[in-house]
């Protein structure tokens, strides 16, 4: 199997790796990098566990070969130490019960970051339209979208009678 | 409900002790679990359900990476049996051997350094088979002229039940009577995590260490130990941070014994982690057909039902529970929490050429609620009265209670019909029924039922399964620094028994939960115990973990009295202190430790030479069982059009008698219920007439996401049980039983107007659209 070279930024530091052309981000990340926070759930891109920053953006490290991401900037659940947001999210997910197995925890916070910073005036329908690409099995889903609003609401500026 | 500052014992709903690893990235799943020289497995598996198996070629010059059952001799198979008479027991081999029974039954394992390089090793295996004809429709299963599955037997059936109570009198009293025919599909359980298996040699212990996803670490190391033909202090299992169980990692795996074989017979470690194709392919559950007929008077009142009711088993008995355990149990779970006087009922747990059915969520409830409770509404219909009257004609009212029904199930407690009645009042009824005056194809479904939960050796032992649940064991410990560390045999993977079990103790001991560390999975850390399954780990292991820290209270209320000088009468043990009775005096827990391991000069004579090490059993008198119960309403809209089915509302009032942590309760029910609304409206793993299973992604096997499960209204009633250490209830399952139900239910009113009824789960838009379409059919 021919291995190919790339270099990419994962939670801030430059690693260069080797890779094979068949193996997919996630297992890159969580072999080689040790990086085990980001889970793999279906390894066809539905289920979202796998769910990883690339470049600012949301991804399923699952479909995305390890070895396009040279020179791309990832970020995994362990990148998101002093994110202000991350950090507001796992406070409403241990408030609002969003977890049980904590499987799909991870790439639900990934997804749920992205749409509290892309969609600051979103409703219920909206986080539910944008979380549908993140299943879990365990909660139903409502301490998820609680806690995703709850987020949302607190980092509007307070409207209202002056 | 959300987490609540304040209380911190049993009735509160603090934080959960588990969610910062898991919010963090720091959970530990067998996957993220790796061992140096650590070999990879993939599974050669069946492409074809029923076969002769003639040859397995290996690819040439790797013959020693590739292992089938006759380079793993000595390894037995896997039996599940049951004492239920007539019952026939299959002989599961951990690889094929001589016949494939199932598409996905595992052939061989192919060992390589990577999953891939081992992928790549079963890609180029020659597989040589003799196609045999399929058993894919388990109405057909039984006929003489079908091939069997296991050739000593004379049909491919598991088991037979009857009940012959006699209903031929009732069509000439009855006011009523409906016959239906109603269809369940078979289902996966799905977790997000898949299984997974490491499994390693310790040659200096002489030990097999098998870390693996499951549910019941103990029941497996018995089974593993059976199997591998070890004594059970060889085995050792552990069951670290596990994604999701629902009963689909509640089994003894044929990879865990291939695994463990491998690892011996190689010398190193080896794991093996599933896949979604494996996982959708592996293994199915809940695939019921029933022609129910059930017998009202004027009043609604239930005078009899009759059943006859299969459910697919697929091809082997799934250890330990075994291939009955649904179909065997739909003749007890029938007349729900109604009165019903006569019951006739038949049941076959059929074999096909299907992967074997698993326990899941709601085992067996799910469907014979549907059934039941369908037929209660269309009979409802038949008498033109309100589906809510009809129920209340016949639940179990509450001053019955503890009720012994003609099964001889015992309900403990509670009040079924003010369930039925919060649920009702809490719907605009009337402006549903106006809506439809006004032509909406909108309707209001009502499912109630009740949950057997924490079952125990009084119920099992008639089954006669493998393992009959028996005292559940706690074992406690206070460490020198007073932390409080509770060990036990069940398995938490999302219920929070972290939390709940730290709960207890601070209930008893008025220790901080921060200051309990409970263990779990792991065999040679923990007490014996079936595991977590049947919604029984709250009361047993709660039960457990209770008696344990009284025991301790007691140990710890002697030193700390000696310690202050005074009798063992004029203290009490609360807030993590012994404490005075007569002045505020008090010692620490930590003081009482510290004395035990570190000053023992200074403890009394006649000290309990035990220490502050307390192992205890518990279990409930009766053990016949806690029984929740719920009431579901719906409201749901149809499109006409495109069949598809919105929830406009959902309602559920349930009972759990004291919930334990009241967060915690809800997020099962809502992720139960979510469960159940994935079986009423998606899930399906359709199988082809050659047994092929036609939903091998996660595109195909549709599970509920965020836009398809409403934000439910949950409402509770505690009525205590009088048979449990606090007087809670086993309700981990309930949300998955009632949703099909009371969702078809409610899509059967919205298209009564139509003369339109859906049977068959789920009601999917094609099923809705064809259900229309034969209704205009028969008006045309």
């Amino acid at each position: 199997m021919s291995r190919i070279s790339i270099s990419l930024t994962v939670n801030g530091e430059r690693t260069e790796v080797e890779t094979e052309p068949r193996e997919h981000l996630a297992d890159l990340l969580r072999g080689r990098l040790m990086l085990t926070g980001t889970h793999v759930g279906c390894e066809h891109g539905v289920c979202g566990a796998c769910t990883v920053e690339i470049d600012g953006v949301p991804a399923r490290s699952c479909i995305t070969y390890a070895g396009s991401c040279d020179g791309a900037s990832v970020r995994t659940i362990e990148g998101f130490g002093d994110d202000t947001v991350m950090a507001a999210l796992r406070e409403a997910f241990m408030q609002e019960h969003a977890l049980q197995c904590g499987y799909c925890t991870p790439g639900m916070l990934v997804a749920a970051r992205d749409i509290v910073l892309r969609l600051p005036e979103a409703d219920e329908a909206r986080v539910r339209e944008e979380l549908a690409g993140n299943l879990c099995r365990c909660t139903g889903y409502r301490g998820i979208v609680r806690a995703v609003l709850g987020v949302l609401a607190a980092r509007r500026p307070r409207s209202g009678h002056v | 409900m959300t987490a609540e500052p304040g209380g911190l014992g049993v009735g509160a709903s603090p934080r959960r002790k588990e969610d910062a690893r898991f919010l963090h990235g720091r959970g530990r799943f067998v996957a993220d679990i790796t061992r140096p020289g650590m070999l990879e497995v993939a599974f050669l598996r069946s492409p074809i359900a029923h076969a002769r198996l003639l040859a397995v070629t290996k690819p040439a010059g790797q013959e020693k990476r590739v292992f089938t059952i006759a380079d793993l001799d000595g390894i037995g198979t896997i039996r599940a049996n049951s004492a239920l008479p007539g019952f026939r027991v299959s002989e599961q081999p951990a690889l094929a051997k001589d016949k494939v029974r199932h598409v996905g039954e595992a052939i061989a394992a192919c060992v390589a350094e990577s999953r891939a390089a081992a992928e790549d090793l079963a890609a180029i295996c020659v597989l040589d088979y003799e196609a045999l004809p399929a058993v894919s429709d388990m109405r057909t299963a039984c006929s003489p002229t079908a091939p069997l599955l296991h050739e000593s037997w004379s049909m491919n059936a598991f088991l037979e039940t009857r009940r012959d109570d006699d209903v031929s009198g009732l069509d000439a009293i009855a006011a009523a009577k409906v016959t239906r025919t109603l269809r369940t599909s078979r289902q996966c359980m799905a977790p997000i995590e898949g299984r997974g298996v490491l499994a390693e040699w310790d040659p200096r212990l002489e030990q097999m260490i098998v870390t693996t996803s499951t549910q019941m670490p103990h029941v497996t190391k018995s089974g593993l130990a059976d199997c591998l033909g070890l004594d059970e202090g060889q085995v050792r299992i552990v069951s670290p941070d596990v994604g999701g169980g629902f009963g689909y990692k509640g089994i003894l795996l044929p990879e865990e014994i291939v695994c463990a074989s491998l690892a011996i017979r190689l010398g190193r470690p080896v794991r093996w982690l599933e896949d979604r194709f494996e996982q959708l392919t592996a293994a199915n559950c809940r695939e019921h057909h029933y022609v129910i007929t059930a017998w009202a008077d004027r009043a609604g009142k239930l005078l009899g039902v009759e059943c006859d009711a299969i459910v697919d088993a697929g091809a082997y008995s799934s250890y330990p529970f075994g291939a009955c355990l649904e179909a065997a149990q739909i003749g007890s779970i029938l007349p729900g929490p109604y009165i019903l006087p006569l019951l006739r009922c038949h049941t076959v747990s059929a074999c096909t050429n299907k992967p074997p059915i698993l326990p899941y969520r709601g085992v067996a409830r799910t469907g014979v609620c549907y059934a039941m409770e369908t037929t209660l509404d269309a009979l409802a219909r038949q008498l033109g009265i309100m589906p809510q009257a009809i129920r209340l004609a016949n639940l179990v009212p509450a001053t019955a209670m503890p009720y012994r029904n003609l099964v001889g199930k015992v309900f403990d407690s509670g009040d079924y019909p003010e369930s039925l009645r919060r649920a009702v009042a809490a719907i605009d009824v009337d402006k549903i029924r106006a809506r439809q005056a006004a032509g909406e194809t909108v309707g209001f479904g009502l499912a109630t039922f009740c949950e057997q939960g924490a079952h125990g050796t009084s119920v099992y032992h008639a089954w006669g399964i493998p393992f009959v649940p028996g005292f559940e064991q706690a074992y406690a410990r206070l460490a020198p620094d007073g932390v409080l560390e509770l060990r036990v045999g069940v398995h938490s993977h999302g219920q929070g028994l972290e939390t709940t079990l730290a709960q207890v103790a601070h209930e008893i001991l008025g220790i901080h939960p921060d200051q309990v560390r409970v263990v779990h999975g792991d065999t040679a850390l923990t007490p014996y115990s079936t595991g977590t399954w049947g919604s029984r780990a709250m009361v047993m292991a709660g039960g457990a973990v209770a008696e344990a820290c009284r025991q301790l209270a007691e140990r710890v209320a002697a030193i700390g009295a000696a310690l202050m000088q005074v009798s063992g009468a004029d203290v009490r043990v609360a807030d993590g202190k012994v404490q005075r009775t007569d002045t505020d005096g008090f010692v620490t827990i930590a003081d009482v430790a510290r004395t035990w391991y570190r000053t023992p000069q200074n403890l009394p004579p006649g000290v309990n030479k035990g220490g502050l090490e307390v192992t205890a059993g518990y279990r409930p008198d009766p053990d016949t069982g806690t029984h929740s119960y719920a009431c579901h309403a719906v409201v749901a809209r149809v499109d006409t059009e495109t069949g598809a089915v919105v929830l406009e509302d959902y309602v559920v009032v349930e009972d759990g008698g004291k919930l334990v942590n009241p967060m915690i309760v809800d997020g099962q029910v809502m992720g139960g219920l979510a469960q159940g609304i994935g079986t009423a409206l998606y899930e399906e793993m359709p199988y082809d007439t050659e047994g092929q299973p036609l939903a091998a992604t996660l595109a195909d096997y549709l599970l509920p996401g965020t836009t398809d499960v409403p934000d439910v209204r949950l409402d509770h009633m505690e009525t205590l049980s009088p048979w449990t250490t606090f007087g809670q209830k086993g309700i981990g399952e309930s949300g998955a039983i009632g949703p099909p139900a009371a969702i078809v239910n409610a899509i059967n009113d919205a298209l009564a107007g139509l003369g339109a009824e859906v049977m068959d789960l789920p009601a999917s838009p094609s099923r809705v659209l064809a259900a229309i379409q034969a209704a205009r059919a028969v008006k045309a």
